[in-house]
């Protein structure tokens, strides 16, 4: 063949195999390594799709973001990850790129642009999102390019992902890797669809099928998708046909293929078929390729082999980068004495909660421009379906978007927006929709500072809505769900009981370092009125206030059930029983230095949540109260929660099922009568 | 640089195979890439390459069930 028909600069054909050659190396070294029991690790094999990265590599530079998946080593050699970052990653090293605490289905290199890597089918493409959003915002002509298996299409993050996608025109390349098979089960019995690509037409961009095996036609028609991407025309959906020559998981060849299939891949494998093409066009001589594999292979035994003088990550590093401040985290006899707020003591306006928290988020939006809001009808108007963040679009415009119906696609553009500096506020409405997006929050954002070993961190903040108490909204629009994300390491989360905390915690949740979760009780958020500061104020996280002084018993609790303590208290105080009630404000991290002092006090306790009371929060407080004061003790700690049912539309049981002032005062009641 | 073969973990859910048959006589020659034994699973059979080039050195028995990890053989 002459070069002149061939299609593609020599020297690029050359840098392709290059890359094909480097990813050829580490796959043949971990594959050794397994078969001989060298290490062990999970590992899935990519062997077959060489060409995809190889070729992308030639198009793309570090300033661009990738996400990929667990099948994704040839997507992190094209790249540029540092090798024996990644190999002791794999190994659970020290000097792994993420200390060992990722493992390589979950690199995270910003240095190379490898920005997260997923183990969950799909749910890299809402991520891509935002770091395409920080992109778009900020001005930069940095691509996005997500990529995961055709697997990954039958899962609703991608569609909601491309769906946002396309609304917001982001520059962002969903490269699904077609292997024609997800995990083991082909693609006739998984979907119907004659292509992927099809799918982007319906959603309004772009789809194209490219042959992800031919570097030179491969090359030609990502070029066009990466400069039209480049240029803000929006994003690209590439089907990228190709095969997966092992099975899903291990090493060796596929034994899920058959034998002819195997034969037949072997025969159009992209490496061979590319090497042999430099050398019928003449580009390339056979010594020329030699060296270059050789250099190849060398570079990776080096690489591996220093990986492997790297000391094992010990576990005196457990509760290391679940948060950047290791105050925070919940240990078993730790009670840190944390300063309170300075009380603010400048004008202030009445404001009910809404407009509070839209208060909050609009000092912050004006003093750091990578604050951005995120949700469902947070645009002027209605600018929240609460108010949340009335006015706040009509003055910051882009920075406060709109969102499709999909949760799932909210929190992950939060979470990519975040992961380069952003500090959005994503607004989930109510808390019921979390199950919709608990993959995304507990996961990823949770876990993201743990699973790059602090490589990368999510100061990102979600708001949502909880227990109702309202009556008449039903078992899917009054939960109390907190638990769901204190049993999650790696989540702040406050609930305050009041419009001025709410403002106070709320700047607190949006300057964090790392995720936390505002928590806005149903029943205050147009149900209190408070005299709240004007001026720029926080409340610390992780701070309890006393919020009426009392010597019989310490009534703790949050959110809105503080009022129905303070009104349970007042109660109590006509028959002589004088109760403190404490109002834990922020849950994770947690104030038990003030919950203990008031115990140490009244030597009883009752923790009262609206919440389910069976596996619910009051019972960790509780059985800490009991073990740390037990000699101290009157009696036991003990909880009130909601009763063990979903939550009914009848307001009668609504009423009856949460703790209420009556059932407060005769808990409080009983316990005294008891243990007097 | 001698090579230790061991049973290896093919697959996240495997504890134990079946070293079902050398492919290479004890003291032979081998060159990396060459298929050695077959390992049986309880899912599949499979070859299993050379990791190395040497001199293939048997130290366990065909027919047996062995742990993952076990020692088998060396590459010398």
């Amino acid at each position: 063949m002459a070069q002149a028909n061939l299609g593609i600069e020599p020297e690029i054909l050359k840098a392709i195999y290059g890359q094909m050659a480097r990813i050829r190396a580490v796959d043949k070294a971990v594959q050794a390594g397994l078969s001989a029991g060298k290490f062990a690790f999970s590992y899935w094999p990519m062997a077959g799709q060489e060409c995809i990265p190889a070729t992308i590599a030639q198009l793309t530079s570090q300033a661009d973001y990738m996400v990929t998946t667990y099948r994704g080593i040839h997507d992190q050699v094209a790249k540029g990850v540092d090798l024996e970052g990644l190999f002791a990653e794999m190994l659970g090293r020290e000097g792994g790129l993420n200390k060992g605490k990722g493992g390589s289905p979950h690199i995270s290199d910003p240095a190379s642009g490898s920005m997260l890597t997923t183990a969950i089918v799909g749910a890299g493409a809402p991520i891509a999102n935002g770091l395409a959003f920080a992109a778009q915002m900020r001005g930069e002509d940095r691509v996005t390019i997500v990529n995961f298996g055709d697997g990954a299409t039958s899962i609703g993050a991608v569609h909601e992902a491309m769906n946002m996608a396309g609304a917001w025109k982001l520059p962002v390349i969903f490269l699904c890797q077609n292997n024609l098979v997800g995990e083991y089960t082909w693609i006739p019995d998984y979907t119907a669809s004659e292509n992927f690509a099809a799918r982007a037409d319906a959603l309004g961009f772009r789809g194209v099928v490219l042959d992800g095996n031919d570097p030179v036609a491969f090359y030609n028609g990502m070029k066009d998708v990466v400069e039209s991407v480049r240029a803000g025309n929006g994003p690209v959906f590439v089907e990228a046909r190709t095969f997966r020559m092992g099975p899903h998981a291990g090493v060796g060849d596929s034994n899920f293929h058959s034998k002819e299939q195997v034969a037949d891949m072997k025969e159009r494998w992209t490496v061979p078929v590319t090497r042999a093409l430099l050398l019928s066009t003449g580009i390339s001589t056979e010594e020329e390729l030699a060296a270059l594999e050789a250099a190849a292979q060398a570079e990776v035994e080096a690489a591996l082999a220093k990986a492997a003088e790297s000391p094992v990550t010990p576990a005196s590093e457990t509760t290391v980068d679940v948060f950047a401040d290791n105050d925070a985290i919940p240990r078993r006899g730790y009670a840190p004495v944390r300063e309170a707020e300075v009380v603010p003591t400048g004008e202030t306006k009445k404001m009910m909660m809404f407009e509070a928290i839209a208060d909050a988020t609009r000092i912050r939006m004006e003093k750091d421009e990578n604050v951005w809001v995120l949700g469902e009808d947070v645009g002027d108007p209605p600018g929240g379906v609460f108010g949340t963040s009335r006015g706040l679009q009509t003055t910051y415009g882009k920075r406060v978007r709109p969102t499709p119906i999909a949760e799932t696609a909210i929190i992950g553009a939060a979470l990519g927006s975040a992961l380069v500096g952003m500090r959005p506020v994503a607004e989930i409405m109510f808390a019921d929709f979390m199950g919709v997006c608990l993959d995304q929050i507990a996961n990823h954002v949770a876990k993201q500072r743990y699973m790059s070993g602090s490589a990368t961190h999510a100061p990102l903040t979600i708001r949502m809505m909880v227990g109702s108490g309202l009556g008449g909204l039903g078992a899917q629009h009054s939960q109390s769900l907190e638990a769901w994300l204190l049993h999650t390491p790696g989540l702040k989360v406050c609930m305050p009981s009041n419009a001025i905390d709410a403002k106070g915690l709320l700047a607190s949740c949006i300057l964090d370092e790392d995720p936390c979760v505002h928590l806005e009780s149903m029943s205050l958020i147009r149900g209190v009125r408070d005299e709240v500061p004007l001026e720029d104020y926080r409340i610390p996280l992780g701070v309890a206030k006393v919020k009426r002084e009392g010597s019989d018993i310490s009534l703790i609790t949050y959110g809105w059930q503080v009022r129905e303590c303070l009104a349970a208290a007042e109660e109590l105080a006509k028959e002589g029983i004088s109760a403190e009630v404490i109002d834990l404000r922020s849950l994770v991290p947690l104030d038990y230095h003030r919950v203990l002092d008031s115990v140490k006090k009244t030597r009883r306790a009752l923790v009262v949540h609206a919440a389910v009371e069976f596996g619910g929060f009051g019972g960790e407080i509780c059985s800490t109260i009991n073990e740390e004061l037990f000699s101290t003790l009157k009696g036991p700690a003990i909880r009130l929660g909601a009763d063990y049912a979903p939550i009914a539309y009848s307001s009668a049981i609504e009423k009856s099922q949460m703790p209420s002032t009556q059932s407060i005062v005769a808990r409080v009641r009983d316990a005294i009568k008891t243990y007097n | 640089m001698s090579t230790t073969l061991t049973i290896p973990k093919l697959e996240m859910s495997m504890s134990e195979g079946t070293l079902a048959e050398w492919k290479v006589e004890d003291g032979a020659t081998v060159n990396e890439g060459d298929v050695i034994y077959v390992l049986e699973t309880d899912k599949t059979a499979r070859d299993i390459e050379a990791p190395a080039s040497g001199k293939l050195i048997q130290k366990a028995a065909a027919g047996e069930l062995y742990d993952v990890g076990t020692e088998i053989g060396e590459i010398v």
